[in-house]
């Protein structure tokens, strides 16, 4: 069973131009015991969306009638978490946060939840929830465990996914993926070099420059600018993802 | 579409507790990428393509250079200066199918590269190589045309770093970095603070022809392979006392200083074509050029570097002397000393010099410096 509230503290996005992000709940409040009506402390994932709701204030500032916003909804599909469903409702108004709306639904359902919201990326800690989200089609990715900063967005893009994506037929989940880039790469533009609230770094692990190279053009093509690239061509990978403390890291395996 | 990806555990559905690492076990991410599957039985020790493979940092001498020093931007860089970084980067993509023209590191760099063939022909599976990574705080919209020169000029380059402005000294560090070659004498002393050997790098007109087949790499002697301190004697107290000082010390070993590490990369190098009866036809050769004197505080630095068990090809004990047309008779590649004085006299007689901002020489400019000794 699926439900869904939306937060009227928080004014709704356009539905046909928002970026919908779901993140479980889990990942956003860490509830800990029933502590009855004690607000929650704040999960891995509170300084990205912290960095989500500052891009949409740069957006708005630039624009303030932007609609190309990020849409934030949480999900929350485990049992003990649908029993703290008003400690999450107000945890998020206590903590001001631009979420537009709750999704509660078991945990055979989630996916179907994530469908029925139109989400354009889903995040989670947990491996196994974004397999399984990406196996029906909606496009997922691992939230950085670490606590990443909250000033700017930092999305790292694994390049060697790119070029796949085109050398076979798209299917559900590879459109997905592509115009979430399309959207984030519109979302750029919005900004100058310097400054921006968000910054998109595209990472090559395997191959050398070449298939950097043809990374960099492939998302061009798609109106997508990178800020920065790093080609590993092989060289361990964990050195430099720390160093990049990304938000989220946008890997293709998730979606076969 | 395939079921659950194998290898991963099946978490339990409490707070975090299923919280499956990303950044750990590279190779799962293999699993589902590729159209064959590869074995997720660890990290594999070699990445194969086209027949050549890319060493793990730890077991290459590894030399992060920047854009700057690797190619000539100097147009590109008055492009940044007078009309700031969007026209800079509109420049850079209207200019993409335009290669940059070869840097005063170019030929450093090519040299590297042909020690590594010689390298491969000897040791086919071996990782100890040198690896070249550019390493430029330029954005990656500057990529495809970076990417385009190093194709134009065969140079095999295919690990980077494009940090879009941040600091690229962590990325150092993440590579294992052996030798920093910058255009930025900042980040050159950034990187030195680090314990990573690093240099200025100059664009200069006159470059005189080098080697293509032997990498020659000179060095000074004080505050680059040893410590500043016997410069700081001779700083404070003269030449005399300089003399005196290390005549007491001469069984004292010296300090190390910055480029020592470099040195002695290079020298495990050197043994591996001792190793194989190819002492006289090492395609690496190194210099030690010092304004010490043999007979006197040449000495010193000879144990010194004895005891350290590094060999030096040849060492010229210059006693004070110019050092330039030494430097032009030797043709290096490259030449590290601490003083921009000798780095300029060295670029005057076209010998590519790079700076080590290293010690105590430092706190004084290149044109008051025009003692004798030195």
């Amino acid at each position: 069973m699926v439900s869904t509230i939306q937060n009227t503290d928080v004014k709704q996005k356009e539905a046909d131009r928002a970026v919908v992000v779901a993140v479980t709940s889990r990942a956003v409040f860490d509830c800990g015991a029933d502590d009855g009506d004690e607000v929650c402390e704040v999960g891995v994932a509170f300084p990205l969306l912290q960095a989500l709701q500052r891009v949409n204030e740069r957006l708005l500032e630039e624009n303030p009638s932007e609609s190309l916003l990020f849409d934030v909804v949480l999900i929350t599909s485990d049992s003990q978490q649908q029993q703290q469903s008003s400690r999450i409702i107000s945890s998020t108004r206590h903590h001001g946060l631009e979420i537009s709306s709750f999704c509660f639904s078991s945990e055979e359902d989630f996916t179907e939840s994530l469908l029925k919201n139109n989400v354009h990326l889903f995040l989670t800690t947990d491996r196994d929830e974004a397999a399984q989200a990406s196996q029906k089609g909606v496009f997922s990715a691992l939230l950085n465990g670490k606590v990443a900063s909250s000033e700017q967005l930092r999305v790292v893009f694994c390049g060697d996914a790119v070029i796949r994506t085109d050398a076979e037929p798209p299917s559900a989940s590879q459109d997905a993926a592509q115009s979430f880039w399309a959207q984030l790469g519109e979302m750029r533009r919005r900004f100058g070099m310097l400054d921006s609230p968000l910054s998109l770094v595209l990472l090559t692990s395997r191959g050398g420059r070449e298939s950097c190279g043809t990374a960099l053009q492939t998302l061009r093509s798609r109106g997508v600018n990178m800020d920065e690239a790093y080609s590993l061509a092989g060289a361990p990978r964990s050195p430099i993802l720390s160093l990049l403390r990304p938000h989220f890291l946008l890997i293709n395996h998730l979606q076969d | 579409m395939s079921g659950q990806v194998k290898g991963l555990k099946v978490g339990p559905s409490s707070n975090g507790d299923s919280r499956g690492s990303w950044e750990e076990k590279e190779d799962q991410d293999n699993v589902g990428l590729a159209t064959k599957p590869k074995p997720v039985t660890g990290r594999r020790t070699r990445k194969v393509e086209g027949g050549v493979f890319f060493p793990k940092p730890e077991n290459a001498v590894t030399v992060a250079v920047s854009s700057r020093v690797l190619f000539r931007t100097e147009r590109e860089q008055k492009v940044f200066e007078q009309d700031g970084v969007e026209e800079y980067l509109r420049f850079q993509i209207e200019h993409e199918n335009e290669p940059f023209t070869p840097g005063p590191a170019f030929p450093f760099v090519k040299a590297l590269e042909a020690v590594n063939c010689r390298l491969r022909e000897l040791y086919p599976q071996s990782e100890e190589l040198f690896d070249i990574v550019l390493v430029t705080y330029n954005h990656a919209h500057v990529g495809i045309r970076l990417i385009n020169t190093i194709n134009h000029h065969n140079l095999f380059i295919e690990r980077f770093c494009m940090t879009g402005g941040s600091s690229p000294i962590g990325y150092l560090k993440a590579w294992q970095t052996n030798l920093y070659l910058s255009a930025d004498a900042d980040k050159v002393r950034e990187a030195l603070s680090e314990g990573i050997a690093a240099a200025t790098m100059f664009t200069s007109e006159k470059v005189t022809e080098v080697s293509e087949s032997q990498l020659r790499v000179a060095f000074d002697g004080d505050a680059v392979l040893f410590s500043d301190e016997s410069e700081r004697i001779f700083k404070a107290h003269g030449l005399d006392k300089f003399f005196e000082h290390e005549r007491d010390n001469e069984d004292t070993l010296l300090d190390h200083g910055p480029l020592k590490g470099f040195l002695e990369a290079l020298g495990k190098l050197q043994k591996k074509f001792y190793a194989k009866g190819q002492r006289l036809d090492c395609p690496i050769r190194t210099y030690l050029v010092t304004a010490r004197s043999a007979a006197s505080s040449g000495i010193r630095a000879l144990k010194t570097l004895r005891a350290w068990g590094l060999e030096i090809d040849e060492a010229l004990f210059l006693a004070g002397a110019p050092k330039g047309p030494m430097l032009e008779k030797i043709r290096p590649h490259i030449y590290f000393d601490d003083q921009m004085f000798h780095v300029e006299g060295a670029a005057e007689m076209g010998t590519v010099a790079a700076h080590v901002p290293y010690g105590i020489a430092q706190k004084h400019n290149a044109k008051q410096n025009s003692s004798v000794r030195k």
